[in-house]
C-alpha cells in the first residue's frame, strides 16, 4: 500500500508538469500580441517594444519556457495587470472560497445521491425509483444558471428564507483566517452565529452546483446495486443466513461504490469547472468568477494561474480516489 | 435416528413470463431422511438448482408455487417470511455453491466473511452477538475442519489470493459454520480441476460422516454423484423422472432418458473403434507430413507485481496433415493461450510457427489474412461466440464476405451447402443464435469454421459447454466432418475421455509446459507422469459409474 502511494504521487508530479508545459504552449499559440495588449489600445509602438522587454517576450520560445517553468517552481505566478498584485495572492484569496463550496456541494451530492441510488436499486420500478429518475433528469438537463435563478426568486425572495447571494453579509465581521473556510474558520473561532450566516449563504449555491454531480451519482450507484444484488456472492450471503438489510447496507454498497468513486473523482473536476456560472448568479466570491474577470481583461497571468490551480485540485481529487480504490479494493493493493 | 428430514411433496413451481407462466418444477416428490446423501443428476436447465433453492426460499423472485408443499423437520417451509427463514437459513440448511470465485464477495477477508455468518447466526438465534475474539477462533476452528493449512493466517486474506480449490473449502467453512442438519450442494466441483475435485469431494464424504450431515448434491457429473451420494434422483425438463439406490438407478436404469444420459458418458476404458479400423490399412498410411510446426513457443504475461507469468513456456510439436492433435490439461495450464497463439490471435513472447513450411509467426496485415483461410478456430461457448443479432446464414456467410469475391447468390448457395453439411435445415439461415439449441449452435460455428475450406480447425474443448448427451452428437460429427473434407485438428479438451476416443497423438500440458506426449494409446496405456495418471484416474470415477450394469 506505501509503494502503490509513493507511485501515485509520482503520476500526480508528472501530471502536473504536463498540464504546465500545456498551459504555455496554448497561451503562446493563442491569437495576438500579448504585449500590445498589455499596453492598451492607444500605446505607441514604442511603448509595446518597452513592455515586451520588461516582459521578457522578446527572448527565444525556448528561453521564455525555462524562465516560466522556474518561476513556476519558485512560486512565483507572475503579477496581474488589473489589480497589479501578485497572482498567488489572489488565487490564495479567491480559491478557499471555491473549494468550500465544491466540498460543500459534493457532500450533498454524495450523502444524497448514494442512499437514493442504493434505494431506487432495492425498489426498483417502484415509486422510490420513478421519483429518483426524474430528479437526476432533471439534474442533467436543467442549466446550473436558470436552476439558480429560480432558487432565488423562490427561497430567497418569496420565502425569504435564505439570503440571495454572497458569503457573507457586509455587517458581518468574517472569522479569523485559518482554513480559508468560513464554515470552518468560525468553528475554530467557536463563533456559531456566524457559523449559521455562513451556512444559510452557502445552501442554495452548493444546492444549484450538486444537483447535475448528485444525478450522476445516483444513477450510476442505482445500476450498479442493481447489478451487484444479482451477483452470485450476495446469492450465497443470503444463503448463509445473512440478513436482508445487512446485505444491502454492508455487502452490496461497499462492491456498487467503486464506479461511483470515479464518478466523484470525475464530477470534482467538473465542479471546479463550472462553479464560474453558480459564483456569478450567486455573486460568489470564487476562483471562477477571477478568471473570467481577468479573461475578459486579457490578463494572462491570472488566467494560466486559475488554470494549474484547478489542474492540481483536479489531480488531486483523482489521486485520492484511487488509493480510496485500492484501500476498498484489496485487488488492487500491489505487494 | 432415520426420521424423515425433508419432504418435498407434489411440488410445482412457475416463474411468471410476458406470455403467463412457464412450468419449471412439476409434481416433484422427494424424501430424504437424516443421514441420508441424495444426489440430483440432470443437464443444464433441467430445474435442479431452482428445485434446491427453493429449499432454501432463495428461488427466483418472479416465482409462484403452483401446488404441493416442502416440509422441513415437520414443518412447512413453502410460504414461509423472512422472519421465519431467518432461523432457517444458513442454520439449519446450508449450501455451498458451483464456482467458489463468484461466490465470495471480493472485498472483504475471509475471516471477515466466515465471522459475520456466525454473527449473524447468533442474531438469529437472539442470543447477543459473540465477541470478535470468539468469532475469530471459531473461524480458525472451521477453516481447519475443512483441511486449510495455516487458518490464522488465511483469515486475513481475501479470496483472489487463494486457489479455486481452497475458496471452495473455505465456502464449505462457511456452510458449516451454523452446524446444519441438511447440506445442499450445488455443482460442487464443476468450475474445479479434475485433481483439485477427488479432494473436495472426499472432503465432503468425510463431513457426511463426521458430522452426521444430511446432503443432496446436485451435478451432471455421475461420477461425482456415485462418489458421494447413496441415493439418487434424475431430473429431465422439470420432472424427476426417476430416483433411488444409486447403485440400482446406474446399474438398472428404468426410464429412456437415463439410459441416454449413461450411455453418452464417454467411456475412458474402451480402444477406440479409429484403432482398430486403422491396423487393417496400416500399409496404405503414406508417411506423415508436418502441416502446422511450433518451435520454442512462449508467451509472459507481467503480473501485477511486477513479475513475470509464463503461460506457455518453451512449447514446441508438430501436427501432421489429416492426423487429430489432442491438447490436455487443467484449466489455466495454458492450452487456450497455446491455442490462440498457433492461430496467431495472441502474439508470442517468443519462438516460431510453420504452416506448411512457411514460417507464419512473423506475418502482418494481407500476408496474415491470407493465411486465416486456412486455419480456423472453434470457440468453447457456442452461446457466446455467435453475434446475437446476426441471422445463421449472416453468421457462415461472413468468412466467405470477408475472404473472397462471392457475390451474394453464392454466397446464399454456399451457406446452404454447409447447413447441409452439419446436418442441420436450410430453414435455419433465417434463424437467429437464440432459437437454437447448444447443440445447433456449435454445429452452425463449425459450419463458419469450415466454409472456407480450411485445411486446420484448432478446436477449443469444443463440447465442455454442451449437455452430455449433445456432446457424443458433436464429437461423432466432427469425425465424419473431417473425413469428408480431409481436415486437420487440433484438438483441446480436459476430458481424457474425449481424447482417448478421437485424438491419434496427444500432449498433456501443465502449468505451460509439455508433462507428457506422444501416441494417445500409448499415454492411456502406459501413462509416464503422476499427473497424467491422475488425470486418467479421475476421468476413470466417472466412467465407470456410468457403466455400473456392465
Amino acid at each position: 500500500m506505501l509503494s502503490f502511494t509513493l507511485r501515485k504521487l509520482l503520476t500526480v508530479a508528472g501530471t502536473m508538469l504536463g498540464i504546465a508545459v500545456l498551459t504555455f504552449v496554448i497561451t503562446n499559440i493563442a491569437p495576438g500580441d500579448p504585449a500590445r495588449l498589455v499596453a492598451g489600445p492607444n500605446a505607441t509602438e514604442d511603448m509595446v517594444d518597452t513592455i515586451r522587454v520588461e516582459y521578457g517576450l522578446d527572448r527565444p520560445m525556448i528561453e521564455q519556457f525555462g524562465i516560466y517553468m522556474k518561476d513556476l517552481i519558485t512560486g512565483d505566478f507572475g503579477t496581474s495587470i488589473v489589480t497589479t498584485r501578485p497572482v498567488l495572492d489572489e488565487l490564495l484569496r479567491y480559491a478557499p472560497a471555491t473549494i468550500e463550496l465544491v466540498v460543500v456541494a459534493m457532500i450533498l451530492g454524495v450523502a444524497l445521491g448514494v442512499p437514493l441510488g442504493m434505494l431506487s436499486a432495492v425498489y426498483k420500478d417502484g415509486p422510490i425509483d420513478h421519483v429518483t429518475r426524474i430528479l437526476s433528469i432533471s439534474g442533467v438537463a436543467l442549466p446550473a444558471f436558470w436552476f439558480g435563478i429560480l432558487m432565488q426568486l423562490y427561497f430567497s425572495v418569496d420565502l425569504g428564507w435564505l439570503p440571495v447571494s454572497g458569503r457573507l453579509p457586509l455587517v458581518t465581521r468574517p472569522p479569523d483566517m485559518v482554513t480559508g473556510s468560513l464554515l470552518l474558520d468560525a468553528l475554530i473561532a467557536g463563533n456559531l452565529e456566524t457559523f449559521r450566516t455562513a451556512l444559510s449563504h452557502i445552501i442554495l449555491p452548493a444546492v444549484v452546483l450538486s444537483f447535475p454531480c448528485l444525478a450522476s451519482i445516483l444513477r450510476v450507484n442505482r445500476s450498479e446495486m442493481i447489478e451487484v444484488l444479482q451477483s452470485d456472492y450476495i446469492t450465497a450471503a443470503r444463503a448463509h443466513g445473512i440478513s436482508a438489510g445487512r446485505i444491502i447496507a454492508v455487502y452490496s454498497l461497499k462492491n456498487a461504490l467503486l464506479p461511483t468513486l470515479a464518478m466523484i473523482g470525475l464530477r470534482f473536476g467538473w465542479m471546479l469547472g463550472s462553479t464560474v456560472l453558480v459564483e456569478t448568479v450567486f455573486d460568489w466570491p470564487g476562483i471562477g468568477l477571477y478568471a473570467v474577470s481577468s479573461a475578459l481583461a486579457s490578463d494572462f497571468k491570472p488566467v494560466i494561474g486559475v488554470t494549474l490551480l484547478i489542474g492540481f485540485l483536479f489531480i488531486i481529487a483523482n489521486t485520492l480516489v484511487d488509493l480510496a480504490y485500492a484501500w476498498i479494493d484489496p485487488r488492487l493493493r500491489r505487494a | 435416528m432415520n426420521s424423515t428430514l425433508l419432504d418435498i411433496n407434489a411440488y410445482s413451481l412457475g416463474i411468471g413470463t410476458f406470455d403467463g407462466p412457464i412450468h419449471v418444477l412439476k409434481d416433484i416428490n422427494i424424501t430424504v431422511k437424516r443421514g441420508e446423501t441424495l444426489g440430483i443428476v440432470g443437464e443444464s436447465g433441467s430445474g435442479k438448482t431452482v428445485l434446491v433453492r427453493s429449499v432454501m426460499g432463495i428461488g427466483p423472485s418472479n416465482s409462484r408455487v403452483q401446488a404441493g408443499h416442502i416440509t422441513f423437520d415437520g414443518q412447512d417451509i413453502t410460504r414461509m417470511n423472512d422472519k421465519g427463514w431467518a432461523k432457517i437459513r444458513g442454520i439449519r440448511i446450508s449450501m455451498i455453491f458451483q464456482d467458489p470465485m463468484t461466490y465470495l464477495n471480493p472485498l472483504f477477508s475471509i475471516g471477515r466473511q466466515i465471522s459475520d455468518v456466525i454473527a449473524a447466526h447468533e442474531r438469529a438465534a437472539g442470543q447477543g452477538i459473540s465477541s470478535k475474539a470468539m468469532r475469530r477462533s471459531r473461524t480458525q476452528e472451521l477453516l481447519e475442519q475443512v483441511g486449510l493449512p495455516a487458518p490464522a493466517q488465511l483469515f486475513d486474506q481475501y479470496p483472489h489470493q487463494l486457489s479455486g480449490g481452497m475458496r471452495q473449502r473455505v465456502l464449505i467453512a462457511m456452510a458449516l459454520a451454523g452446524k446444519p442438519d441438511l447440506l445442499i450442494a450445488d455443482e460442487p466441483t464443476t468450475a474445479l480441476d479434475v485433481t483439485v475435485q477427488a479432494q473436495v469431494l472426499d472432503l465432503i464424504k468425510s463431513l457426511v460422516k463426521k458430522l452426521n450431515l444430511t446432503v443432496i448434491m446436485i451435478s451432471h457429473d455421475i461420477g461425482a454423484i456415485a462418489t458421494v451420494a447413496s441415493k439418487c434422483a434424475v431430473m429431465y425438463k422439470g420432472e424427476i423422472v426417476e430416483q433411488g439406490d444409486t447403485a440400482a438407478v446406474l446399474s438398472n436404469p428404468q426410464h429412456d432418458y437415463t439410459r441416454q444420459l449413461l450411455a453418452a458418458v464417454p467411456d475412458i476404458e474402451v480402444t477406440p473403434a479409429r484403432l482398430l479400423a486403422k491396423q487393417a490399412v496400416q500399409d496404405v498410411i503414406p508417411a506423415p507430413q508436418k502441416l502446422l510446426e511450433a518451435v520454442n513457443l512462449r508467451k509472459v504475461y507481467k503480473t501485477q507485481a511486477g513479475g513475470e507469468f509464463a503461460a506457455v513456456d518453451n512449447i514446441s510439436l508438430s501436427v501432421n496433415v489429416g492426423e487429430i492433435f489432442g491438447v490436455v490439461g487443467e484449466s489455466g495450464s495454458g492450452k487456450s493461450t497455446l491455442a490462440r497463439m498457433l492461430l496467431r490471435l495472441i502474439e508470442p513472447t517468443s519462438g516460431d510457427i510453420f504452416f506448411e513450411g512457411q514460417d507464419i509467426s512473423r506475418l502482418r496485415g494481407e500476408p496474415l489474412r491470407q493465411i486465416r483461410q486456412h486455419m480456423q478456430f472453434v470457440f468453447q461457448n457456442p452461446h457466446s461466440a455467435l453475434n446475437g443479432r446476426h441471422t445463421i446464414g449472416d453468421a457462415i456467410g461472413e468468412p466467405l464476405r470477408i475472404q473472397t469475391t462471392m457475390s451474394r447468390r453464392d454466397i446464399d448457395v454456399r451457406t446452404e451447402a454447409l447447413l447441409d453439411i452439419v446436418q442441420l435445415p436450410k430453414s435455419f439461415r433465417y434463424r437467429y443464435p437464440h432459437e437454437l439449441s447448444g447443440g445447433q449452435k456449435q454445429r452452425v460455428c463449425i459450419a463458419r469454421a469450415i466454409a472456407l475450406n480450411p485445411r486446420l480447425l484448432i478446436l477449443d474443448e469444443p463440447t465442455s459447454a454442451l449437455d452430455i448427451s449433445v456432446q457424443a452428437q458433436v464429437l461423432n460429427f466432427l469425425q465424419q466432418v473431417r473425413k469428408e473434407l480431409n481436415l486437420t485438428y487440433v484438438f483441446i479438451s480436459h476430458d481424457l475421455a474425449v481424447i482417448r476416443q478421437i485424438c491419434d497423438r496427444t500432449i498433456v500440458m501443465k502449468r505451460g509446459k509439455i508433462v507428457e506426449q506422444g501416441d494417445t494409446e500409448q499415454i492411456f496405456l502406459h501413462p509416464a507422469e503422476e499427473y497424467t495418471r491422475a488425470l486418467i484416474e479421475s476421468g476413470r470415477v466417472t466412467s465407470r459409474a456410468a457403466r455400473l450394469r456392465a
